[in-house]
């Protein structure tokens, strides 16, 4: 058996992470995958080749850790006033650790965003609030942007005509069709938007629309609307590695298109634990 | 273009406060997509008769968007309850909500489990897990209102439900079922292939659950042992044999069909957003 602790803190607003429990503990089966490329010592070869389909193309499968992109500084622990568990007063969460893709896409940017003036004060107003209105500290879905770069992994299975990807963090789930369909026009927003995907070589390019509107893309709430469309592209450099960069698209919100790279590493012989977020929730009454 | 579609009510059953004050159906549209490579008939509708479909390893592909589960043979299952909850049931099988009526003598409950399930009952089911947008047990989701999709690959099988984020994997590449592990709502599941029937064995489930809407319970040392065989294009069947010596006196077994739902996709159903209902389910 083996113990896996989950920076489950990191992901919610400051408000919970003064409440939450430093840790989350959770245990499953060790369990050996076959057919995975192996070192002489039996660990896993993260730089062995990356494999493929039944169809030729790069398999995305797997479960997949977020890491910060390279060459970037690890970011400062959380306070001590959060991990005693009490709400210190001051800064609760020091500048250095708003610097993650997950607290602030805006932050590997000179300027910052290049929000519109109303998006700039949408985006002031919510980091003013604690991020108390982070979809995230209530249980509900997060979004694709955010869970892209949660720190509970995420789980990706391909089949020819759709990729899926399961994220263990509030039950999210999200389709690609890769069968050839048009995005829809016109249909039902919806928390994950719709996607499509095709290749491009050995790339996944999925175009997404159809957000619900004010839509939060990191945890300081940088928004999109449901006129926004989010391009990615996947790729998957060796065997340990997916590599995701994604274009914001959304001049509702910006005056122009933006594009990060999210940087993804294999967690190889595990598998997603359940993860309930509404069991049990005593938090939400403590956001201020 | 664009199809209007609708499901039905599917919060019926919890508690009385709910099923009043939940709207009687909910709409969807999402966007007609006919999926290319399925046999149809002439006039262009989707042949349900047609032979079963193989994934590439040659075993039958289970793969599709599912209807609830009925039973096989009985024409009219409503999933309603005319009258609303506690009303005389329509009579016949009603799997989603009371297992012991496919049985005509029941279901072989142990004293202690027959008499919590009065009780749940009697409190309206307001503490089953779906009226607080928790997870439901896998074999009350087999008959859900709300479909569910399969998607197979040669190393595993996911379930997804429309209801409440349901998510289940099944693993197919031959690892053993746990010994002792975690608790979970959907318990652990290992399948296997036996001629063309996937069967499933799953252990591991938190201890009470719910596998009907009356509150038949399961404990932690339940198992369940599931067969799946798709016998022709548009029909899955599933045959469950629950074995649970502690709540129950002996194993049983029932069947259900789920039909295929062609040319369609889940909608987002998000259980927790704009929850109201919850203060105001009612019971002992």
């Amino acid at each position: 058996m083996r113990i896996v602790s989950i920076g489950l803190a990191t992901g919610l607003t400051t408000a919970i992470l003064a409440f939450a429990p430093a840790g989350l503990f959770a245990q499953w089966p060790d369990y050996k995958a076959a057919g995975v490329p192996r070192t002489a010592d039996g660990k896993i070869d993260m730089k062995g080749p990356t494999p493929r389909a039944a169809n030729g193309k790069p398999d995305l499968s797997g479960v997949w850790q977020y890491m910060r992109p390279p060459g970037t500084p690890p970011p400062a622990p959380p306070p001590p006033a959060a991990q005693n568990g009490a709400a210190g007063g001051g800064e609760i969460i020091p500048a250095a650790f708003r610097t993650s893709q997950f607290w602030n896409l805006g932050a590997s940017f000179k300027d910052g965003l290049p929000f519109q003036p109303w998006a700039a004060e949408l985006h002031r107003q919510r980091v003013a609030n604690n991020s108390q209105d982070n979809p995230d500290a209530h249980c509900l879905p997060i979004g694709v942007m955010q869970l892209h770069t949660h720190g509970q992994p995420r789980k990706m299975i391909q089949t020819p005509n759709e990729v899926l990807i399961t994220y263990e963090a509030n039950s999210g789930l999200r389709q690609i069709f890769t069968d050839g369909r048009p995005l829809p026009k016109d249909a039902e927003p919806w928390w994950y938007g719709y996607s499509v995907g095709h290749w491009e070589g050995d790339t996944l390019v999925v175009e997404s629309t159809n957000f619900r509107d004010m839509g939060w893309l990191d945890v300081e709430g940088s928004p999109l609307t449901e006129s926004g469309k989010i391009i990615e592209r996947f790729r998957r450099p060796d065997f340990g590695h997916l590599e995701i960069e994604v274009t914001i698209d959304d001049p509702k919100a910006y005056t122009k298109p933006w594009t990060v790279t999210v940087y993804q590493r294999i967690l190889p012989d595990t598998e997603l634990i359940e993860f309930v977020c509404g069991e049990n929730e005593r938090d939400d009454r403590h956001l201020k | 273009m664009k199809a209007m579609v609708w499901r039905e009510a599917h919060k019926w059953w919890i508690g009385m406060a709910g099923f009043v004050l939940l709207s009687p159906a909910l709409f969807a549209q999402w966007p007609s997509h006919v999926t290319a490579g399925e046999p149809r008939t002439a006039d262009g509708k989707v042949n349900m008769s047609a032979p079963t479909p193989k994934a590439p390893d040659g075993h039958p592909d289970l793969s599709g968007v599912w209807d609830r589960g009925t039973v096989p043979g009985v024409s009219m299952q409503s999933t309603v309850q005319p009258g609303g909850f506690g009303s005389t049931p329509p009579p016949g099988p009603r799997p989603f909500q009371d297992l012991p009526s496919l049985f005509p003598d029941g279901l072989p409950l142990q004293p202690w489990a027959a008499e919590l399930r009065k009780q749940r009952f009697a409190e309206n089911s307001k503490g089953h897990p779906d009226a607080h947008c928790l997870p439901l047990h896998p074999v009350q989701l087999h008959s859900h209102p709300q479909p569910r999709k399969i998607m197979q690959t040669s190393g595993e099988v996911v379930i997804v439900y429309e209801a409440n984020d349901g998510l289940r994997q099944i693993f197919t590449d031959g690892r053993p079922l746990p010994v002792d592990p975690e608790p979970w709502w959907f318990g652990y599941s290992v399948g296997k292939w036996d001629g063309d029937t996937l069967v499933v064995d799953t252990i591991g489930f938190r201890d009470m659950m719910w596998i009907d809407e009356q509150g038949t319970p399961i404990t932690t040392s339940g198992r369940i042992h599931e067969r799946f065989r798709r016998v022709n294009y548009g029909t899955l069947e599933i045959e469950v044999t629950v074995d649970d010596p502690r709540t129950f006196t002996k194993p049983w077994t029932f069947k259900l069909n789920q039909r295929l739902m062609p040319d369609t996709e889940l909608i987002e159903f998000v259980c927790a957003e704009n929850n109201r209902s919850l203060p105001h389910l009612v019971g002992k």
